[in-house]
């Protein structure tokens, strides 16, 4: 019997690392690959992970998909990784991303765009930042990946890839270790092939940590949980009483009209098996992304200020005769050639919201946005934010348990070619993608993508579950009903 | 507990009310001109370990880069974690002066770009500090100067240019130590005054443990903000004089930039807001930098660091744990028939180690020792041991000076040699010697053990003791002929020598005054 396990075991792993062999070199998902090690015997133990490369490891290299960090081991695991480890989880690499997590199509990256494997010869965009995660699920090269969350990076990439995408509640899981693009909106988001899989890694790092200071305290992990046994709704099978919010404000013009039936179709299904659907309005969404790319390019900016070529990293030594006077002339080589063009850029914004004269009018103006999405959220939410003092709202008859969207506008898009890459018209389109993901960002909130559409050129498109901050587990539930209407 | 220091703050937003702008004097040095002065503090706390991480924090002359974690190095992905130690110093400080605990602060960040700051930012508290509002009364200048605010911040690396190899190097042993950043308002008038008020906030930090406040060696370091206007008229524009590490120079600091306002106002050119440093051997302020050259820091919200809530309650616990302070140590001592030259002594000696790290309770100080020694003791004659030869000879020591935390000599030690030259077991010369060799020799030997081993004690059988007193003075006067016959002509000075040969053949054991009158006796009377 053990022998039988031990084999099946292997097994797994090997067929993590047959198709990484058979596929990476097309898919550029991996761009590290780790021998396999002994592993303690955990509830992981079966299952084959790849890690995002802006989360740090001590055995393979943390680059970022930068320039800036193309050589750099960290000395220290992230908390993350530790926990994958002691649960026995086979880490099989380290995936590609755009550059420190800036990006949605996975092409702002030193080791090359992501391809999506859904059908390679499309060359259709992974997605990002976490493009190289959901892509190595995608192509089975590991049964889940950690990826991270700022603006809707874990969510879609696996909404083009077709595979389950999960950003916690906002302090659910330790940054410690997680190389920081935004602090107040990064998450550690975890990756799988189905929701069964997403939960198992993610009851597994879901776990409080002293060392991160943004973690939830076990006293709001116990009161979400609270909030979510009181309801006590929808635990065999049938959706009744599980009231179901679909936010108008989610179908913009942008949205490709092809992927209105189908979701459609999903909300039928629900329906059907019992659930209410509620039309909700989220008035604030409209500012939501303004905000957001205030408030995390000044994060950015900020965050990413260490990157001076002096403790560690790429270090750029200044011309012969270049002005050596000032620290900050020193530091401009290493800079302006360690990073790529679309971190300059956020840096550039981010350093222009925080100067005297713009803090204001932008940075404290996104603030303030950013509380009145929060509250947008606490008002049409049955159960009470437990972050909020005092809670905003008793929970109501009239709220709703979930909210439902579609996780992209559209389908993967083709890979910008060179010619394309860098004009307006892609850019764009680009943040307008991010409408949909960022407010769950923004107000901390559990998000979950799962592959429940086809858009009209049969690629997959992900429906997105939003819940009431602490309610990760409500989610994956309901993503998991999701998950049997896609069969 | 609640009401008491809810009535204690409403006292003292009576006090502030109460204060105006002091009348003007007229000083010699600059008649007709007003000086304004305001300083701004940056203290060490004096923690085991740094404010947001756990390594270590250092002393000068530590080795470089030995106490660094990856969160001090700014290394990616490290994230901060706030040392409650440093908090409670900080409330402790702001107890200390009186100031308004905030039940909310907050933490933000500083941005430049230096080599001595490796995450690009410092962490601070711009926009919510810890404290507010309090109150430095200086100990030598009848003044209370306003403390505009405590706020909580990280120290920098030191980096340090290496001119022969054209190349910086840091060190980042002090990168992230706890700093309270402490700013007074510009309340005070003269440089003297503003010597008084770094010493007495110096002494203030010292006694609750919350700083070594120790300027040379930079765990206490000044920025002043000078000023001259004309009486009644408006402050002027002021200049900011950077890292100034000695009240000494401070002072002389102050004095130079106030001649150099009054010269350029005098000859009709205006002062230029501007930040300064200064040339330790010209004695002079230079020119850093002008106004429009200020950076701008780009203060943001720390992202990582929750707001510091401290609610009533804790502010009691910690009111209940608070060391006494100076003004109220040297009142007590004041009190028991010290002279201020007296306390002043026992108060600076080795200030700063009344309290360990961490605000724990450290080995005491000299007044702590003091206070023992006193129990029971007449107070005058326990300092005139304590200050001038326990102290004294510490310090004297040829080989090398001890400071007092090495005072070998424990309080019940030096209690029962007190006693014995006291109750005239010991003549003080004697007592002197056995507090040397105790010094020199440390074990825990009783005193009276130790003079008696060492034939200290003094010849007190009144019979015995006359008969030894006059066999040495007959001795003295067969060794020393010369000197006997110059008494005997009338020269009283020499008699001393005499006294001096005795006091050497008895080892000090002999009474001198004793001695003297017997040979006024032998040579003088009897001739």
């Amino acid at each position: 019997m053990r022998d039988h396990l031990c084999r099946s075991l292997r097994s797994y792993s090997t067929h993590a690392r047959r198709a990484i062999q058979a596929q990476n070199e097309a898919v550029n998902a991996l761009v590290y690959t780790a021998e396999p090690t002994n592993r303690p015997n955990g509830p992981l133990k079966d299952l084959a992970i790849a890690v995002k490369a802006n989360i740090c490891t001590t055995g393979m290299p943390t680059t970022c998909s930068s320039t800036m960090l193309k050589d750099f081991t960290s000395p220290y695991n992230a908390t993350v990784v530790n926990l994958l480890q002691e649960a026995g989880a086979d880490i099989v690499g380290k995936t590609n991303c755009d550059e420190f997590g800036m990006g949605s199509l996975n092409v702002h990256s030193v080791h090359g765009p992501v391809v999506n494997p859904f059908n390679l010869p499309e060359r259709r965009s992974a997605g990002g930042s976490s493009g190289g995660s959901a892509a190595a699920v995608a192509a089975g090269m590991c049964d889940a990946a950690l990826a991270t969350d700022t603006g809707g990076s874990t969510r879609l990439p696996a909404s083009y890839c077709g595979v389950v995408g999960l950003k916690p509640s906002y302090g659910l899981i330790s940054r410690w270790g997680l190389i920081s693009y935004a602090d107040s909106l990064d998450c550690v988001g975890v990756i799988a092939k189905d929701v069964d899989t997403t939960k198992r890694v993610f009851d597994v790092i879901s776990a409080y940590d002293s060392k991160d200071p943004t973690a939830a305290t076990p006293t709001f992990r116990s009161s979400a949980h609270s909030n979510l046994t009181e309801r006590s709704i929808f635990l065999d099978g049938s959706l009744d009483g599980l009231r179901i919010g679909v936010p108008q404000e989610y179908f913009p013009a942008e949205l490709d009209p092809s992927i209105t039936e189908p979701f459609r179709a999903v909300l039928s299904s629900l329906q059907e098996m019992g659930a209410t659907l509620v039309p909700v309005s989220l008035p604030m969404t409209r500012y939501a992304l303004s905000a957001y790319y205030v408030l995390a390019s000044a994060e950015a900016s900020s965050n990413l200020g260490r990157f001076d070529g002096v403790q560690y990293g790429t270090r750029v030594d200044t011309p012969v005769g270049a002005d050596k006077t000032s620290t900050r002339d020193v530091y401009a080589h290493t800079r302006s050639s360690g990073f790529g063009g679309e971190v300059k850029k956020r840096i550039l914004l981010g350093t222009y919201a925080l100067t005297a004269d713009a803090f204001d009018g932008y940075f404290l103006q996104a603030q303030r946005v950013r509380t009145s999405i929060r509250q947008d959220f606490d008002r049409i939410f049955s159960a009470p934010n437990p972050l909020s003092i005092p809670p905003t709202q008793t929970p109501t008859d009239n709220g709703v348990d979930v909210l439902l969207h579609p996780s992209a506008i559209r389908t993967a898009p083709a890979l910008p070619t060179s010619g394309t890459s860098d004009s307006r018209q892609t850019d764009l389109s680009a943040y307008v993608q991010d409408m949909l993901t960022v407010p769950a960002s923004l107000a901390g909130l559990p998000a979950l993508s799962v592959p429940a559409c086809k858009g009209q050129d049969g690629w997959p498109v992900g429906v997105s579950v939003v819940g009431q901050w602490g309610s990760d587990e409500l989610v994956l539930r309901v993503g998991k009903v999701l998950e049997g209407l896609r069969a | 507990m609640l009401l008491r220091s809810c009535h204690t703050y409403r006292n003292l937003l009576q006090t502030r009310l109460l204060h105006t702008r002091p009348a003007y004097r007229e000083d010699k040095r600059w008649p007709g001109w007003e000086v304004v002065v305001g300083i701004e503090v940056h203290a060490q706390i004096k923690t085991r370990q740094k404010l947001f991480s756990e390594s270590l924090t250092s002393e000068l002359g530590h080795t470089p880069n030995t106490n660094v974690s990856p969160y001090d190095a700014a290394f990616p992905g490290t994230l901060p974690h706030l040392n409650f130690k440093c908090v409670d110093l900080a409330l402790r400080t702001a107890l200390a002066l009186q100031a308004d605990i905030q039940p909310r602060s907050s933490f933000d960040r500083k941005h430049y770009f230096y080599s001595d700051l490796p995450t690009g930012y410092q962490i601070t508290q711009f926009y919510a500090p810890i404290a507010k509002d309090g109150i430095l009364k200086l100990s030598k200048h009848n003044l209370r100067v306003r403390i505009n605010q405590i706020q909580l911040e990280q120290d920098t690396a030191k980096s340090m240019f290496d001119p022969r190899r054209k190349q910086s190097q840091i060190d980042l042993n002090r990168a992230g130590t706890g700093l309270m950043e402490i700013v007074s308002q510009p309340d005070m008038r003269s440089p003297e005054e503003a010597g008084d008020y770094v010493r007495t906030l110096q002494a203030v930090l010292r006694s609750v443990g919350s700083s070594d406040g120790n300027m040379e060696q930079g765990s206490f370091r000044c920025d002043v903000n000078v000023s001259v206007n004309r009486p009644g008229a408006p402050f002027g524009t002021r200049c900011e004089i950077k890292n100034l590490n000695s009240v000494k120079f401070t002072m002389i600091a102050i004095t130079s930039e106030v001649f150099r306002q009054t010269a350029l106002l005098e000859s009709g050119r205006p002062v230029a807001q501007e930040t300064r440093g200064f040339d330790e051997a010209k004695a002079e302020t230079f020119k850093l930098r002008s106004k429009e050259d200020a950076p701008d820091y780009r203060y943001m919200p720390d992202p990582n660091l929750p707001p510091l809530l401290v609610d009533a309650e804790y502010v009691a616990r910690m009111q209940e744990g608070m060391p006494e302070l100076p003004e109220r140590t040297r009142a007590r001592l004041v009190a028991r028939g010290l002279s201020e030259r007296d306390a002043d002594v026992l108060m600076s000696v080795d200030s700063g180690r009344e309290v360990g790290f961490d605000g724990e309770a450290g080995s005491g100080g000299a007044v702590a020792y003091f206070d023992a020694l006193a129990h029971g003791r007449d107070a005058k004659v326990v300092v005139n041991w304590t200050t001038h030869e326990l102290l004294g000879q510490l310090a004297a020591r040829k080989d090398k000076a001890l400071t007092f935390s090495q005072n070998p000599v424990s309080v019940q030690q030096m209690g029962e040699l007190i006693d014995l030259v006291q109750d005239g077991s010991l003549t003080g010369t004697s007592g002197k010697a056995l507090l040397r060799h105790m010094i020199a020799n440390p074990s825990p030997a009783r005193p009276a053990a130790l003079a008696a081993e060492m034939s200290l004690l003094a010849m007190t059988d009144r019979a015995s003791s006359a008969d030894a007193l006059r066999a040495l003075c007959e001795g003295a006067v067969a060794a020393l002929p010369q000197e006997a016959a110059a008494v005997r002509m009338g020269n009283e000075k020499v008699i001393m020598k005499l006294v001096g040969r005795v006091m050497k053949e008895s080892r000090g054991r002999a009474d001198a005054t004793a001695a003297a009158a017997l040979f006024r006796e032998m040579l003088v009377h009897s001739s």
